[in-house]
């Protein structure tokens, strides 16, 4: 039984520096476009498009 | 599929806020510029649109080969914004942070799909409404 219990304790916190990890790698900001030829492109933060399209976009978020 | 009967722009927009509960704001205009419809006052709207419209802009300058952008999405920390653009309109809204992307475009598109096209003013309209006018 105890066993078991450090089993789940070790899995559950494997879990969670899995997550910590992961969450941190991944962008919080990013912009997709899409166009009528089917093709599309996806902008991540550091990219040189992103800076254009993100402070347009912070202009229709303000109130 | 069910089909479901055309509506106009106020009427689309009221029934996209009240089935997705993560878009804040919309407006939709025409191909021609003109504006359908809009959850917001007059300043709030005229800013989503010009918006919407320089996203579009903006991301036809990114691909020089693509000659019409159909969606854009630019997710921030501070919330989202989203551009459709289907049967010559283009609908821009926007939501709170980290939205289910796929949810909110499927949401968008339905809404544009849902809009009539208003009829054009044909012999026949012309002369329904003279006579309505005459009548009344």
């Amino acid at each position: 039984m105890r066993r078991l219990l450090r089993l789940v304790l070790l899995g559950a916190l494997a879990v969670w520096v899995w997550r910590r990890i992961v969450g941190a790698r991944e962008p919080s900001e990013r912009a997709s476009v899409a166009y009528a030829d089917g093709s599309s492109i996806v902008l991540e933060e550091s990219t040189a498009g992103f800076a254009r399209l993100a402070s347009i976009a912070r202009g229709a978020l303000q109130r | 599929m069910v089909a479901s009967a055309p509506m106009d722009a106020a009427e689309a927009l009221a029934e996209l806020k009240e089935l997705s509960s993560q878009i804040d704001r919309a407006a939709i205009v025409a191909a021609d510029g003109s504006l359908l419809g809009s959850t917001d006052d007059v300043q709030a709207t005229e800013r989503l649109v010009r918006a919407g419209l320089d996203l579009v802009a903006a991301a036809l300058e990114l691909d020089a080969a693509s000659e019409e952008v159909i969606r854009v999405d630019v997710e921030l920390r501070e919330g989202s914004v989203f551009v459709v653009r289907e049967g010559g309109k283009t609908i821009t809204a926007t939501t709170g942070p980290q939205p289910t992307t796929g949810l909110v475009v499927y949401d968008l598109r339905t809404c544009l799909q849902r809009i009539e096209e208003p009829k054009p003013a044909t012999r026949r309209n012309r002369r329904k409404a003279a006579d309505a006018e005459e009548a009344g």
